[in-house]
């Protein structure tokens, strides 16, 4: 029943944003049926579409926002997943060139891990500023946005930078670090599989284990949590605000070892902040934030191809994106005050 | 004489499967004070809520001062003279009271400005004539309930209502303070308005009201004069003859049959009489820096009730949370067992999380015990199963363990929390105002389950309450609580008044 109408909620939030999207094209004098079909086309019109771009774009969305869900479900609200994604990828890259000589499978593991260790440190200082402090955690995590996003493009022209010097990038990680590919003669890697298994482990854990009923009731009544006597509410906010760090750090190093081999500026086009859309259509739900991350993923997939046939800007996309998580939010109110 | 103020007619209400009114009816005349009987889950609160203009009814109408009416919001039937006074206050934390009291005031001829003198000055006429003292300038987070409703009250008379609709405006009172709303109420009605009450407490109700209508499963089976009525027959009323099962008597077998072995029982019953929790000089500041306990020593003995008397507001919250092991004290020694079962006054944010269904609520308790753990698992289906006891034991009405804590009706929400808690069978369970909300047979129950608890489990058992009665009838010791301070009442067999003024009587000194 609450199922339900959770489905409800994202299918009519998908509805009213396709309709203003294509009342929007219109009014902008482009053919909204010209614009939609290059859209799916791009995205879900051929098997290249589907696995090299719209599942490889879907990864760190599906991935981030996981990290949202988690936070959220725990009323720990990380805006900061952007950054964390970065520090992530920041610490993904200097492994990969700095050990470039380990076996692969340690390497592979060892980037990872890395970047779930970067992810975590990143949201260690507002998690400690919430917890220890009382400060409140939104402002925080997204100054930390910033702090993330600059520190890369530091690295990338400072101590990283490739080489020969050129360009703001770091050199090509070592072979040995990247992901191997999943369908030949696709781009879509292993970080896929990566994906999927958090979203079963994140389903598991927060549905059945103790410790995710604990995040749960936090997430849902800090006042009940407290006055059960029977959860440490504090640490059960600390280990879930690093923890969702730690797995937005984890897109970084996935996006790093199985897509752009290096760490370059504006290596995220704000997949830390779709990832609340993606994570508020899937209500939060774990396995369904691997079906809004590929619904988004296929959106941006087929930005491109829409800019180039039907001559709309890429940009659109990211209002459409930001018009669901109105319409999600507008539409949960709705149903809390006049349904059930 | 008898005109009809207000009239409700045909109105059905649901809550997603719920129906929580089926053809309800009400008819309220100006210058009667109109009682509102019925059990937990009634509908009593929600057709309130539809006179209040907060809920809208999905068939039948309203009509006010004889013409149909939609009140779409709280706004509109304030504009209709309706006042409503909730049964869950609706106070801003962050402003003072008399900031609370200005809101939704517009003074005339000043339409931007808040005139907050103009209104402390009404505010405090008010505020004598009626003898409903409040702190104007205290923030509303450092007072207690009591404090809240009288605050409720005032803010509702503030606003000149022809009718006043009070859903269990007595619950938090102290008998005094009760005849003082009373006698208010009285007054009110004389002028030619009219009032509606919930209250819980049959006699209290039937002391002050014209007439009753009495609602059963959301319809109403009777309306009719007080003088054509008596107890017998409004519980009647209000039980139902088809299902007789007003609240059945406990069995013996309660307890074991929510997992406790005979072994048990006879081993706990040699245990009585010895101390399961001792105070030593605890003292514990309040977030506002002042003493909310002073010195507090206390031991309470396996298969006992101790009952703590008092006004709210002094120090009763912070003994709870002290005693149940969830606030750190200043200073002093405390010995508790590990687990201690609570029962919180504010069932809504304490109590349960709104949002979660029976069975995670019921495993808030219990998802510690190692019996419902697997590993880092939780064996959900015996939680489940557990839940379905306690909701069938203590007739918790939903529609099933799926349904959301926040779509019971206050009563059931209280059953589920007191049948968690009791169905643990603690060593220690501390209860804050248990019965608040329950309807008198369910406070009846409420109150045996308390005492078997201690009595036949050899439970220690602390009863916080500020219903003296409450206090009396279950407690083997009575202690008084003022100021923090901790007073034991001589003998159980002292008189309501004594105890009465050991309460207040200070009380009335310090202000």
């Amino acid at each position: 029943m609450r199922r339900f109408d959770q489905l409800a909620v994202a299918v009519l939030a998908l509805l009213a944003t396709g309709i203003i999207a294509a009342g929007s094209l219109w009014l902008g004098g482009y053919d909204p049926l010209v614009a939609g079909a290059a859209m799916f086309q791009g995205s879900f019109g051929s098997g290249t579409a589907i696995f090299s771009v719209t599942m490889v774009r879907a990864v760190p969305l599906i991935v981030t926002g996981l990290a949202v869900a988690l936070a959220f479900r725990a009323g720990v609200w990380n805006i900061g997943a952007e950054g964390q994604l970065y520090a992530g990828a920041i610490a993904a890259a200097w492994v990969g060139l700095s050990w470039g000589n380990a076996p692969g499978w340690f390497l592979t593991s060892a980037t990872l891990v890395a970047a779930l260790l970067a992810g975590a440190v990143w949201a260690a200082i507002p998690a400690f500023m919430k917890v220890r402090l009382g400060i409140g955690e939104v402002i925080p995590t997204i100054l930390m946005n910033f702090v993330g996003i600059y520190l890369a493009a530091f690295v990338v022209h400072g101590p990283l930078q490739e080489t020969r010097g050129v360009f703001p990038q770091t050199d090509p990680i070592s072979d040995a670090a990247r992901l191997s590919v999943l369908v030949e003669g696709t781009r879509l890697h292993a970080g896929f599989l990566i994906a999927l298994l958090l979203g079963v482990i994140l389903w598991i854990g927060l549905r059945w284990t103790h410790f995710g009923f604990q995040a749960r009731a936090v997430g849902a009544s800090p006042e009940a949590a407290r006055v059960s006597g029977m959860i440490e509410s504090k640490r059960v906010l600390l280990v879930v605000f690093l923890s969702s760090g730690a797995i937005a750090g984890l897109a970084g190093g996935i996006e790093i070892t199985g897509v752009t081999f290096a760490l370059y500026e504006g290596l995220s086009p704000g997949w830390g902040y779709t990832a609340i859309a993606v994570a508020l259509l899937a209500g939060l739900h774990p396995a369904w934030v691997v079906f809004t991350g590929l619904l988004f993923g296929g959106l941006e997939a087929g930005a491109g191809a829409m800019q180039r046939e039907a001559g709309v800007p890429a940009a659109w996309v990211s209002a459409v994106e930001a018009l669901v998580i109105l319409f999600v939010l507008a539409g949960d109110q709705i149903r809390r005050r006049f349904g059930a | 004489m008898t005109e009809v103020l207000a009239r409700l007619d045909g109105i059905i209400r649901h809550f997603g499967h719920v129906k929580a009114l089926d053809s309800a009816n009400l008819e309220i005349h100006s210058g009667e004070i109109h009682g509102i009987l019925g059990e937990n889950g009634a509908g009593k609160t929600t057709l309130l809520n539809i006179l209040g203009g907060i809920i809208h009814p999905d068939v039948g109408f309203v009509e006010v001062g004889g013409s149909r009416v939609r009140l779409q919001s709280a706004r509109a039937a304030w504009k209709m003279g309706i006042g409503l006074v909730h049964q869950h206050f609706t106070l801003v934390p962050g402003l003072s009271v008399l900031e609370n009291l200005a809101l939704g005031r517009r003074h005339r001829g000043h339409r931007w400005k808040l005139h907050l003198k103009e209104i402390r000055k009404e505010a405090s006429q008010l505020s004598e004539l009626t003898g409903l003292t409040v702190p104007f300038e205290a923030s509303i987070e450092e007072l207690g309930v009591g404090d809240r409703q009288r605050i409720e009250i005032l803010k509702a008379l503030l606003r000149d209502p022809q009718l006043l609709v009070l859903d269990e405006p007595t619950a938090v009172l102290a008998p005094a303070e009760i005849n003082q709303l009373f006698r208010l109420l009285r007054s009110l009605a004389e002028e030619g308005r009219a009032v509606v009450l919930v209250a819980h407490k049959l006699d209290e109700i039937l002391s002050i009201v014209d007439r009753v209508t009495v609602l059963r499963q959301g319809r109403t089976v009777m309306t009719a004069a007080r003088a054509d009525v008596d107890t017998a027959i409004l519980t009647d009323a209000m039980v139902g003859s088809s299902s007789g099962d007003g609240e059945a008597p406990a069995t013996p077998d309660s307890f074991s049959a929510l997992g406790q072995n005979s072994d048990g029982l006879a081993q706990n019953r040699e245990l009585s009489n010895r101390p399961v929790a001792r105070l030593k000089g605890i003292t514990v500041y309040s977030p506002q820096g002042g003493l909310a306990l002073q010195d507090v020593g206390l031991e309470v003995l396996r298969g006992e009730v101790i009952g703590v008397a008092g006004v709210e507001g002094n120090g009763q919250r912070e003994l709870a949370l002290v005693l149940s092991g969830r606030q750190e004290v200043a200073s002093g020694k405390l010995e508790i067992p590990e687990h201690v079962g609570f029962i919180p006054q504010d069932r809504t944010r304490e109590g349960l999380a709104a949002d979660f269904d029976l069975t995670e609520n019921v495993a808030l308790a219990l998802h510690r015990d190692p019996k419902f753990r697997l590993g880092p698992l939780l064996r959900w289906s015996l939680i489940e199963s557990h839940a379905t006891k306690i909701r069938s034991r203590f007739k918790v009405r939903s529609s099933g363990g799926r349904t959301l804590a926040r779509e019971l009706s206050g009563g059931n929400q209280q059953r589920l929390v007191v049948g968690r808690e009791l169905s643990q069978l603690p060593e220690l369970l501390i209860a804050e105002n248990p019965t608040r909300g329950l309807d008198f047979t369910a406070t009846a129950f409420v109150r045996e389950e308390l005492k078997r608890l201690a009595h036949d489990t050899a439970a220690g058992v602390v009863l916080i309450s500020t219903d003296l009665d409450e206090i009396l009838e279950v407690a083997d010791r009575v202690f008084v609580i003022l100021r923090g301070k901790l007073t034991p009442v001589p003998s159980v067999h002292d008189s309501r008044e004594t105890v009465g003024a050991m309460m207040l009587g200070s009380r009335l000194e310090t202000h």
